[in-house]
Protein backbone atom coordinates (compact mmCIF):
# COMPACT_ATOMS: atom_id res chain seq x y z
CA UNK A 1 0.00 0.00 0.00
CA UNK A 2 1.32 3.41 -0.48
CA UNK A 3 -1.44 5.18 0.25
CA UNK A 4 -3.00 5.91 3.37
CA UNK A 5 -6.70 6.68 2.01
CA UNK A 6 -9.81 7.65 4.30
CA UNK A 7 -13.23 5.78 3.51
CA UNK A 8 -16.22 7.85 2.83
CA UNK A 9 -17.55 7.84 6.08
CA UNK A 10 -14.04 8.47 7.40
CA UNK A 11 -14.09 11.39 5.21
CA UNK A 12 -17.44 12.58 6.45
CA UNK A 13 -16.83 12.02 10.28
CA UNK A 14 -13.54 14.62 9.71
CA UNK A 15 -15.44 16.86 7.82
CA UNK A 16 -18.61 17.14 10.50
CA UNK A 17 -16.07 17.64 13.23
CA UNK A 18 -14.06 20.51 11.62
CA UNK A 19 -17.10 22.26 10.59
CA UNK A 20 -18.78 21.40 14.75
CA UNK A 21 -15.06 23.18 15.65
CA UNK A 22 -15.50 26.43 13.90
CA UNK A 23 -19.08 27.07 14.25
CA UNK A 24 -17.92 26.66 17.81
CA UNK A 25 -15.20 28.84 17.88
CA UNK A 26 -17.23 31.15 15.63
CA UNK A 27 -19.84 31.08 18.04
CA UNK A 28 -17.12 31.72 20.65
CA UNK A 29 -15.73 34.77 19.06
CA UNK A 30 -19.31 36.75 18.18
CA UNK A 31 -20.75 35.79 21.31
CA UNK A 32 -18.73 34.52 23.97
CA UNK A 33 -16.30 35.47 26.88
CA UNK A 34 -12.89 34.29 28.38
CA UNK A 35 -14.95 31.57 30.47
CA UNK A 36 -15.79 29.49 27.70
CA UNK A 37 -11.92 28.50 27.09
CA UNK A 38 -10.99 26.86 24.26
CA UNK A 39 -13.79 28.75 22.15
CA UNK A 40 -13.91 31.87 23.63
CA UNK A 41 -12.99 34.98 21.86
CA UNK A 42 -8.83 35.91 21.02
CA UNK A 43 -9.39 39.19 22.87
CA UNK A 44 -6.03 39.53 24.05
CA UNK A 45 -4.97 43.44 23.28
CA UNK A 46 -8.53 43.58 21.85
CA UNK A 47 -9.61 47.00 23.90
CA UNK A 48 -9.22 50.30 22.21
CA UNK A 49 -6.90 52.17 25.21
CA UNK A 50 -7.99 55.61 25.42
CA UNK A 51 -5.17 58.08 24.14
CA UNK A 52 -5.25 59.91 27.24
CA UNK A 53 -6.68 57.39 29.83
CA UNK A 54 -3.77 56.52 32.57
CA UNK A 55 -2.40 52.98 32.06
CA UNK A 56 -2.47 50.66 35.09
CA UNK A 57 0.70 48.81 35.80
CA UNK A 58 0.00 46.16 38.89
CA UNK A 59 2.69 45.01 41.04
CA UNK A 60 3.19 43.22 44.36
CA UNK A 61 5.29 44.34 46.74
CA UNK A 62 6.76 42.49 49.78
CA UNK A 63 8.78 43.44 52.98
CA UNK A 64 10.71 40.76 55.01
CA UNK A 65 11.86 40.63 58.66
CA UNK A 66 14.73 41.85 57.77
CA UNK A 67 13.17 44.62 56.04
CA UNK A 68 14.15 44.39 52.40
CA UNK A 69 11.47 45.62 50.26
CA UNK A 70 10.99 44.11 46.67
CA UNK A 71 8.34 43.50 43.65
CA UNK A 72 7.25 39.98 43.99
CA UNK A 73 7.06 37.83 41.37
CA UNK A 74 5.81 34.74 39.34
CA UNK A 75 9.25 33.38 40.03
CA UNK A 76 8.72 34.52 43.77
CA UNK A 77 5.61 32.89 44.22
CA UNK A 78 4.45 30.47 40.86
CA UNK A 79 1.50 33.05 40.40
CA UNK A 80 1.07 34.99 37.51
CA UNK A 81 0.90 39.20 37.47
CA UNK A 82 -2.47 38.90 35.29
CA UNK A 83 -3.94 36.48 37.93
CA UNK A 84 -3.34 38.63 40.96
CA UNK A 85 -4.91 41.42 38.10
CA UNK A 86 -7.77 39.03 37.39
CA UNK A 87 -9.21 38.74 41.09
CA UNK A 88 -8.22 41.68 42.18
CA UNK A 89 -11.62 42.51 43.68
CA UNK A 90 -11.52 39.50 45.36
CA UNK A 91 -8.13 40.65 47.18
CA UNK A 92 -9.18 44.41 47.74
CA UNK A 93 -12.51 43.09 49.56
CA UNK A 94 -10.68 40.22 51.29
CA UNK A 95 -6.80 41.25 51.78
CA UNK A 96 -6.31 38.34 54.60
CA UNK A 97 -6.66 36.00 50.92
CA UNK A 98 -3.45 37.60 50.00
CA UNK A 99 -1.60 34.94 52.74
CA UNK A 100 -1.92 32.74 49.86
CA UNK A 101 0.53 34.46 48.23
CA UNK A 102 3.00 34.89 51.48
CA UNK A 103 2.64 30.68 52.11
CA UNK A 104 3.16 30.41 47.88
CA UNK A 105 6.94 32.56 48.59
CA UNK A 106 7.62 30.87 51.75
CA UNK A 107 7.22 27.27 49.99
CA UNK A 108 9.71 28.43 47.79
CA UNK A 109 12.19 29.56 50.07
CA UNK A 110 12.45 27.72 53.13
CA UNK A 111 14.52 29.43 55.61
CA UNK A 112 14.25 32.59 53.74
CA UNK A 113 13.10 35.75 56.41
CA UNK A 114 8.98 35.82 56.81
CA UNK A 115 7.45 37.70 54.86
CA UNK A 116 5.69 41.14 57.01
CA UNK A 117 3.80 43.10 54.65
CA UNK A 118 2.26 42.49 51.15
CA UNK A 119 0.80 45.05 49.17
CA UNK A 120 -0.81 45.71 45.57
CA UNK A 121 -0.08 48.20 44.64
CA UNK A 122 -1.71 49.98 41.01
CA UNK A 123 1.20 52.54 39.63
CA UNK A 124 -1.40 54.72 37.00
CA UNK A 125 0.79 56.27 34.46
CA UNK A 126 -0.21 59.31 32.81
CA UNK A 127 -0.80 59.43 29.43
CA UNK A 128 -1.49 62.53 27.06
CA UNK A 129 -2.37 61.65 23.35
CA UNK A 130 -1.34 58.43 23.06
CA UNK A 131 2.17 59.17 24.87
CA UNK A 132 3.06 58.70 28.36
CA UNK A 133 4.29 61.90 30.04
CA UNK A 134 6.41 59.69 32.46
CA UNK A 135 4.08 61.15 35.38
CA UNK A 136 2.42 58.62 37.52
CA UNK A 137 0.61 58.07 40.88
CA UNK A 138 0.74 55.05 43.03
CA UNK A 139 -2.51 53.71 44.45
CA UNK A 140 -2.56 50.94 47.21
CA UNK A 141 -5.37 48.69 46.60
CA UNK A 142 -5.07 45.63 49.62
CA UNK A 143 -2.56 45.19 52.31
CA UNK A 144 -1.76 42.11 53.97
CA UNK A 145 0.13 41.61 57.65
CA UNK A 146 0.79 38.31 59.18
CA UNK B 1 -23.35 22.10 -4.14
CA UNK B 2 -22.14 18.23 -3.63
CA UNK B 3 -19.35 19.09 -6.28
CA UNK B 4 -18.29 21.68 -3.88
CA UNK B 5 -18.60 19.57 -0.40
CA UNK B 6 -16.22 17.21 -2.14
CA UNK B 7 -13.80 19.51 -3.18
CA UNK B 8 -13.55 20.74 0.07
CA UNK B 9 -13.42 17.43 1.41
CA UNK B 10 -10.13 16.94 -0.65
CA UNK B 11 -8.56 19.91 0.29
CA UNK B 12 -9.32 18.79 3.87
CA UNK B 13 -7.66 15.37 3.76
CA UNK B 14 -5.04 16.53 1.23
CA UNK B 15 -3.04 13.78 2.01
CA UNK B 16 0.45 14.40 2.94
CA UNK B 17 4.21 12.08 3.63
CA UNK B 18 3.58 9.87 6.90
CA UNK B 19 7.11 11.28 7.99
CA UNK B 20 5.89 14.63 7.82
CA UNK B 21 3.37 13.37 10.28
CA UNK B 22 5.96 11.37 12.12
CA UNK B 23 7.71 14.35 13.17
CA UNK B 24 4.95 16.78 13.68
CA UNK B 25 3.71 14.52 16.15
CA UNK B 26 7.27 14.42 17.80
CA UNK B 27 7.25 18.00 17.79
CA UNK B 28 3.72 18.62 19.23
CA UNK B 29 4.19 16.04 21.88
CA UNK B 30 8.19 16.61 23.00
CA UNK B 31 6.51 20.46 23.52
CA UNK B 32 3.64 19.22 25.94
CA UNK B 33 6.65 17.70 28.45
CA UNK B 34 9.04 20.90 27.71
CA UNK B 35 5.48 22.90 28.59
CA UNK B 36 5.19 21.64 31.87
CA UNK B 37 8.74 21.56 32.93
CA UNK B 38 9.57 25.36 31.43
CA UNK B 39 7.47 27.24 29.43
CA UNK B 40 4.32 26.85 31.93
CA UNK B 41 5.75 26.27 35.45
CA UNK B 42 3.25 28.43 37.21
CA UNK B 43 0.14 26.06 36.52
CA UNK B 44 1.80 23.52 39.04
CA UNK B 45 1.54 25.36 41.87
CA UNK B 46 -2.12 26.03 41.44
CA UNK B 47 -2.63 22.98 43.35
CA UNK B 48 -0.57 24.48 46.45
CA UNK B 49 -3.85 27.90 46.10
CA UNK B 50 -6.58 27.95 48.33
CA UNK B 51 -9.94 26.41 47.11
CA UNK B 52 -11.40 29.58 46.87
CA UNK B 53 -9.12 31.28 43.98
CA UNK B 54 -10.78 28.22 41.87
CA UNK B 55 -12.89 29.94 39.15
CA UNK B 56 -13.89 27.22 36.94
CA UNK B 57 -14.07 27.35 33.71
CA UNK B 58 -17.43 26.51 31.87
CA UNK B 59 -15.71 23.17 30.21
CA UNK B 60 -14.86 22.52 33.88
CA UNK B 61 -18.45 23.18 35.40
CA UNK B 62 -20.24 21.09 32.59
CA UNK B 63 -17.54 18.04 33.16
CA UNK B 64 -18.12 18.45 36.85
CA UNK B 65 -14.08 18.46 37.53
CA UNK B 66 -12.97 18.35 41.19
CA UNK B 67 -11.22 21.49 42.40
CA UNK B 68 -7.15 21.47 41.92
CA UNK B 69 -5.23 19.82 44.97
CA UNK B 70 -1.95 19.14 45.42
CA UNK B 71 -2.05 15.63 44.71
CA UNK B 72 -4.35 15.92 42.13
CA UNK B 73 -2.38 18.63 40.31
CA UNK B 74 1.03 16.28 41.24
CA UNK B 75 -0.71 13.53 39.86
CA UNK B 76 -1.80 14.88 36.84
CA UNK B 77 1.41 16.43 35.98
CA UNK B 78 3.71 13.14 36.36
CA UNK B 79 0.93 11.20 34.56
CA UNK B 80 1.24 13.54 31.39
CA UNK B 81 4.77 14.39 31.28
CA UNK B 82 5.33 10.11 31.43
CA UNK B 83 2.19 10.14 28.11
CA UNK B 84 3.54 12.65 26.41
CA UNK B 85 6.93 11.64 26.29
CA UNK B 86 6.07 8.20 25.33
CA UNK B 87 3.63 9.72 22.63
CA UNK B 88 6.41 11.89 21.15
CA UNK B 89 8.23 8.33 19.87
CA UNK B 90 5.11 8.02 17.87
CA UNK B 91 4.42 4.34 19.30
CA UNK B 92 0.75 3.72 20.01
CA UNK B 93 -0.59 6.87 18.54
CA UNK B 94 -4.06 6.25 19.01
CA UNK B 95 -4.13 5.20 22.70
CA UNK B 96 -1.11 7.79 23.84
CA UNK B 97 -2.82 10.25 21.67
CA UNK B 98 -6.08 10.06 23.60
CA UNK B 99 -4.21 9.99 27.07
CA UNK B 100 -2.26 12.95 26.77
CA UNK B 101 -5.06 14.70 25.27
CA UNK B 102 -7.80 14.29 28.21
CA UNK B 103 -4.81 15.14 30.55
CA UNK B 104 -3.92 18.58 28.96
CA UNK B 105 -7.31 19.53 28.60
CA UNK B 106 -7.67 18.55 32.60
CA UNK B 107 -3.97 20.39 32.86
CA UNK B 108 -5.64 23.28 30.69
CA UNK B 109 -8.67 23.67 33.38
CA UNK B 110 -5.92 24.07 36.10
CA UNK B 111 -4.16 26.29 34.27
CA UNK B 112 -7.20 28.70 33.03
CA UNK B 113 -9.55 28.61 36.50
CA UNK B 114 -7.22 31.00 38.56
CA UNK B 115 -8.20 34.39 36.90
CA UNK B 116 -6.38 34.60 33.26
CA UNK B 117 -6.99 33.01 30.10
CA UNK B 118 -4.07 32.67 27.72
CA UNK B 119 -4.95 32.32 24.32
CA UNK B 120 -2.09 31.31 22.70
CA UNK B 121 -2.88 27.47 22.27
CA UNK B 122 -5.88 26.89 21.16
CA UNK B 123 -4.64 25.66 17.44
CA UNK B 124 -2.07 23.40 19.39
CA UNK B 125 -5.28 22.48 21.88
CA UNK B 126 -6.70 21.31 18.41
CA UNK B 127 -3.57 19.11 17.44
CA UNK B 128 -3.51 17.15 20.47
CA UNK B 129 -7.51 16.40 19.15
CA UNK B 130 -6.43 15.76 15.62
CA UNK B 131 -3.23 13.49 16.17
CA UNK B 132 -4.74 10.79 18.07
CA UNK B 133 -7.13 10.01 14.94
CA UNK B 134 -4.09 10.81 12.36
CA UNK B 135 -2.89 6.69 12.27
CA UNK B 136 0.64 5.15 12.28
CA UNK B 137 3.71 7.18 11.08
CA UNK B 138 7.47 7.11 11.06
CA UNK B 139 10.61 9.13 10.13
CA UNK B 140 11.28 7.56 7.01
CA UNK B 141 7.92 6.97 5.82
CA UNK B 142 7.05 7.76 2.33
CA UNK B 143 3.18 6.56 2.60
CA UNK B 144 1.09 9.27 1.61
CA UNK B 145 -2.01 9.46 4.64
CA UNK B 146 -5.03 10.96 4.17
CA UNK B 147 -5.98 10.80 7.95
CA UNK B 148 -2.24 12.53 8.72
CA UNK B 149 -3.14 15.02 6.04
CA UNK B 150 -6.67 15.89 7.85
CA UNK B 151 -4.67 16.53 11.37
CA UNK B 152 -2.16 18.78 9.93
CA UNK B 153 -4.91 20.44 7.78
CA UNK B 154 -7.08 21.60 10.92
CA UNK B 155 -4.00 22.34 12.92
CA UNK B 156 -3.23 25.28 10.26
CA UNK B 157 -6.62 26.23 10.07
CA UNK B 158 -6.76 27.01 13.88
CA UNK B 159 -3.39 28.38 13.01
CA UNK B 160 -4.83 31.12 10.93
CA UNK B 161 -7.80 31.13 12.37
CA UNK B 162 -6.39 32.36 15.70
CA UNK B 163 -5.38 35.51 13.80
CA UNK B 164 -7.98 36.13 11.96
CA UNK B 165 -10.46 36.33 15.02
CA UNK B 166 -8.20 37.95 16.84
CA UNK B 167 -8.58 41.00 14.50
CA UNK B 168 -12.95 40.00 14.75
CA UNK B 169 -12.17 40.26 18.74
CA UNK B 170 -10.24 43.50 18.41
CA UNK B 171 -13.52 45.15 16.07
CA UNK B 172 -16.18 43.35 18.51
CA UNK B 173 -14.62 44.79 21.94
CA UNK B 174 -12.44 47.62 20.57
CA UNK B 175 -14.47 48.78 17.64
CA UNK B 176 -12.53 50.59 14.71
CA UNK B 177 -11.14 52.79 16.81
CA UNK B 178 -8.79 49.83 18.33
CA UNK B 179 -6.81 51.12 15.18
CA UNK B 180 -6.23 54.64 16.30
CA UNK B 181 -6.08 53.88 20.24
CA UNK B 182 -3.45 53.71 22.92
CA UNK B 183 -3.50 49.79 23.48
CA UNK B 184 0.19 49.26 22.39
CA UNK B 185 1.42 52.38 24.10
CA UNK B 186 -0.65 50.45 27.13
CA UNK B 187 0.95 46.98 26.52
CA UNK B 188 4.71 48.57 25.93
CA UNK B 189 4.30 50.63 29.48
CA UNK B 190 2.99 47.38 31.11
CA UNK B 191 5.40 44.94 29.90
CA UNK B 192 7.88 46.58 27.33
CA UNK B 193 11.09 45.27 27.42
CA UNK B 194 14.08 47.82 26.78
CA UNK B 195 13.81 46.85 23.38
CA UNK B 196 10.25 47.66 23.46
CA UNK B 197 9.51 50.87 25.85
CA UNK B 198 11.28 53.18 24.19
CA UNK B 199 8.71 52.76 21.00
CA UNK B 200 6.29 54.70 23.35
CA UNK B 201 8.11 57.90 22.31
CA UNK B 202 8.44 57.48 18.50
CA UNK B 203 5.06 59.76 17.34
CA UNK B 204 2.83 57.84 14.99
CA UNK B 205 5.09 54.35 14.80
CA UNK B 206 2.64 52.25 17.73
CA UNK B 207 -0.68 53.64 15.54
CA UNK B 208 1.11 52.48 12.55
CA UNK B 209 1.69 49.19 13.88
CA UNK B 210 -1.53 48.75 15.04
CA UNK B 211 -2.78 49.40 11.34
CA UNK B 212 -0.32 46.92 9.98
CA UNK B 213 -1.50 44.08 12.87
CA UNK B 214 -4.97 44.63 11.74
CA UNK B 215 -3.94 43.74 8.00
CA UNK B 216 -1.92 41.08 8.59
CA UNK B 217 -4.50 39.14 10.83
CA UNK B 218 -7.30 40.07 8.76
CA UNK B 219 -5.47 39.12 5.78
CA UNK B 220 -3.78 36.02 7.13
CA UNK B 221 -6.14 33.22 5.57
CA UNK B 222 -4.52 34.09 2.16
CA UNK B 223 -1.65 31.68 3.05
CA UNK B 224 -3.83 28.96 2.33
CA UNK B 225 -4.12 29.96 -1.77
CA UNK B 226 -0.82 31.45 -2.30
CA UNK B 227 1.82 29.15 -4.44
CA UNK B 228 3.77 26.74 -1.94
CA UNK B 229 7.02 29.03 -2.08
CA UNK B 230 4.76 32.32 -1.18
CA UNK B 231 3.22 30.08 1.81
CA UNK B 232 6.50 29.31 3.19
CA UNK B 233 7.09 33.36 3.19
CA UNK B 234 3.34 33.61 4.82
CA UNK B 235 4.29 31.47 7.63
CA UNK B 236 7.98 32.84 7.77
CA UNK B 237 6.40 36.05 8.62
CA UNK B 238 4.04 34.32 11.22
CA UNK B 239 6.79 33.56 13.11
CA UNK B 240 9.12 36.91 12.67
CA UNK B 241 5.56 38.60 13.94
CA UNK B 242 6.20 36.85 16.76
CA UNK B 243 9.46 37.72 17.42
CA UNK B 244 8.92 41.22 17.14
CA UNK B 245 6.12 40.96 19.75
CA UNK B 246 8.62 38.44 22.17
CA UNK B 247 11.15 40.92 21.70
CA UNK B 248 9.62 44.47 22.58
CA UNK B 249 6.89 42.86 25.52
CA UNK B 250 8.58 38.94 26.35
CA UNK B 251 4.81 37.81 25.15
CA UNK B 252 6.14 34.35 23.55
CA UNK B 253 2.73 32.42 22.06
CA UNK B 254 5.29 29.77 21.11
CA UNK B 255 2.05 27.04 21.54
CA UNK B 256 1.16 28.80 18.14
CA UNK B 257 4.47 28.87 16.96
CA UNK B 258 4.61 24.97 17.58
CA UNK B 259 1.04 24.54 16.09
CA UNK B 260 2.53 26.48 13.08
CA UNK B 261 4.97 23.76 12.01
CA UNK B 262 2.28 21.86 10.42
CA UNK B 263 2.90 23.88 7.77
CA UNK B 264 6.52 22.77 7.32
CA UNK B 265 7.42 20.30 5.00
CA UNK B 266 8.99 18.19 8.42
CA UNK B 267 9.79 14.97 6.58
CA UNK B 268 12.79 16.78 5.14
CA UNK B 269 14.58 16.13 8.32
CA UNK B 270 14.37 12.95 7.55
CA UNK B 271 15.07 9.38 9.46
CA UNK B 272 17.86 9.42 11.70
CA UNK B 273 17.98 6.03 12.27
CA UNK B 274 18.18 5.53 8.46
CA UNK B 275 20.94 8.46 8.73
CA UNK B 276 22.67 6.15 11.30
CA UNK B 277 22.59 3.07 9.23
CA UNK B 278 23.83 4.63 5.80
CA UNK B 279 26.66 6.04 8.31
CA UNK B 280 27.64 2.50 9.89
CA UNK B 281 26.80 1.27 6.18
CA UNK B 282 29.79 3.29 4.73
CA UNK B 283 32.05 2.93 7.32
CA UNK B 284 32.07 -0.37 7.02
CA UNK B 285 32.67 -0.25 2.99
CA UNK B 286 35.73 1.70 4.04
CA UNK B 287 36.78 -0.37 6.50
CA UNK B 288 36.47 -3.08 3.82
CA UNK B 289 38.30 -1.11 1.15
CA UNK B 290 41.19 -0.46 3.46
CA UNK B 291 41.58 -4.25 4.69
CA UNK B 292 41.19 -5.34 0.91
CA UNK B 293 43.56 -2.97 -0.33
CA UNK B 294 46.30 -3.89 2.03
CA UNK B 295 45.70 -7.15 1.21
CA UNK B 296 46.42 -6.45 -2.36
CA UNK B 297 49.39 -4.43 -1.03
Amino acid sequence: MSHDTLSPSGRRLRLAATLIGAVLLLAGTIAGTDDDFPFGPFSMYASAQRLDAPVADTRIEAVDTGGRRWILTQTDTGIRRAEIEGQLDHFTARPATLSALASAYERRHPGAPALTTIEIVVRWHEVRGGHPTGRYNDQTRAVWHP
Amino acid sequence: MSEHLGRATAWLTEAVPRARLAWFRTVAYLFIAADLVWFTPWVRHHGQLPADFYRPLLVGRLAHLPIPTGPLVEAVYWLLLTAALAAATGRAPRLLGWTVFVLYAEWMVVAMSYGKVDHDRFALLVALAALPTAGPAAYGDRIRTERGGWALRVTQLAAVATYFLSAWAKLRFGGPQWLTSATLTWALLRRGTPLGQPLTDVPGLLVAAQFGIMAFELLSPLVFVLPRRWRHLGVAFFYAFHLCVFATTTISFIPQLVALTSFLPLERLGDPRRRRALRLEVAGERARERAGGRAAG
